[in-house]
């Protein structure tokens, strides 16, 4: 009895020790997920983003998916490039907007993925002018949704730049965002400038979106 | 090797004498009395509470081989499984939302939601059709931010969920798109 005990107590600590005491390797994420094919090609894009001091999650996340949906391997291998790409469009954009700080790899994300939305650079630009110091991926998303639903980009970026300056920042200019789409599709025969202008007239009092509806045509997180 | 019963009777009678003159006390008796003289003034129920809970006891498991190791292996997945995203629905934290997923999949048999809020497994968030509309649903605490995803339908149909309102090219050359998702903190809403 009493060495069953023992050998219990070891199996129990040992995990304990292991969590308490020195860190265990990290689990390799990709290894037995990517295609061997692809993972060599893979491995040096990520080592080269690391070098750069690029964000490397987003290209890990795209290896992952891409494996996933079973993607071929030269073509998984061109979308990881692909992001690699777009990361070192967005340090570029970052650096100019923001200069004379390293730019922070949060920051560096965020731009890439605006401009895998389609958001052109110079309106990525001129949002990061305009608020320096903050996260920007809630105004980046916001013109985004706005130039996905119609609205002219520079008339958007004017948009959120005032919004901004009037006091609503982080996700509410989501809210601004989605002011705009209910504008225009309240007032049917509108055009997207007379959207944008009921919404300006609004500022800074546009509604906030309900916590679980929050979508422009269904329930989502947001 | 015999005695003779002239040699015997006497012995017999012998015993039988000091047996009459040995005072018939049980081994329960002699404990009693034992106990009967400790001094009862110690004896409150809390100091006897007290000394029961200080005084070393000895503490006897008696677990099968099987059950030793069943409980072993449930406690170390405990401890070495962590809890990743995204989680059944609970109370979000600060930095977490809830997000709900809603799709219209009249006839599938299983639908499930794939994206880079769980590193694109499967497997880990379905979504359900209780009353067999052919609407399926879920909610999960993610954590706040941007994920993009895509419903996997049957196990092998990879959908762009139309409700999503935001969609990026997956960037692999066939044309498909993710929805995105932006989950907001809870504590600001």
């Amino acid at each position: 009895m009493t060495r069953r005990l023992v050998v219990l107590a070891l199996i129990v600590a040992a995990p304990l020790a292991a969590q308490q005491g020195t860190p265990l390797p990290a689990p390799p994420r990709l290894a037995g997920r990517v295609p061997a094919a692809a993972l060599p090609a893979i491995d040096s894009l990520i080592a080269a983003a690391v070098a750069e001091s690029l964000p490397s999650e987003p290209l890990v996340q795209k290896a992952l998916e891409g494996s996933a949906k079973g993607v071929p391997a030269d073509r998984l291998v061109n979308g990881v490039r692909r992001g690699l790409l777009q990361l070192r469009e967005a340090r570029i954009l970052v650096g100019r907007a923001v200069p004379g700080q390293p730019p922070l790899e949060g920051h560096v994300a965020a731009v890439a993925a605006a401009l895998a939305r389609g958001l052109p650079p110079a309106i990525v630009e001129r949002l990061l002018t305009a608020a320096p110091d903050e996260p920007p991926a809630p105004a980046l998303h916001a013109a985004a949704d706005l130039v996905a639903h119609g609205f002219n980009s520079d008339s958007a970026a004017d948009l959120l730049v005032e919004a901004h300056s009037k006091g609503l920042k982080g996700v509410r200019l989501l809210d601004v965002a989605m002011a705009a789409d209910h504008e225009l599709q309240r007032h049917g025969g509108g055009t997207p400038s007379d959207a944008l202008a009921r919404v300006r007239a609004m500022l800074p009092n546009v509604p906030p979106v309900p916590p679980t509806a929050v979508t422009r045509r269904g329930p989502k997180g947001s | 090797m015999m005695e003779s019963h002239d040699e015997t009777h006497p012995r017999l009678i012998e015993a039988i004498e000091l047996l009459k003159s040995t005072p018939r006390i049980s081994v329960a008796d002699r404990v009693m009395a034992e106990v009967r003289q400790l001094p009862a003034h110690d004896q409150g129920g809390a100091r006897r509470l007290g000394r029961w809970l200080t005084r070393p006891h000895a503490v006897t498991f008696r677990l099968r081989p099987a059950w030793t190791l069943a409980l072993a292996a449930g406690l170390a997945a405990i401890l070495l499984i962590p809890a990743g995203p995204p989680r059944p629905l609970s109370r979000p934290g600060a930095a977490e939302g809830i997000a709900q997923f809603v799709g219209h999949f009249p006839g599938a048999r299983s639908v499930e939601v794939v994206g880079s809020f769980n590193d694109w497994s499967r497997g880990m968030l379905h979504l359900r059709d209780d009353d067999h509309d052919g609407i399926w649903h879920a909610a999960a605490v993610l954590p706040a931010g941007q994920h993009e995803y895509m419903f996997v339908v049957d196990g092998e149909r990879w959908v762009t969920d139309p409700l999503a309102g935001r969609f990026v090219d997956d960037g692999f050359g066939a044309g498909q798109e993710n929805s995105v998702l932006i989950v907001r903190p809870a504590a600001q809403r």
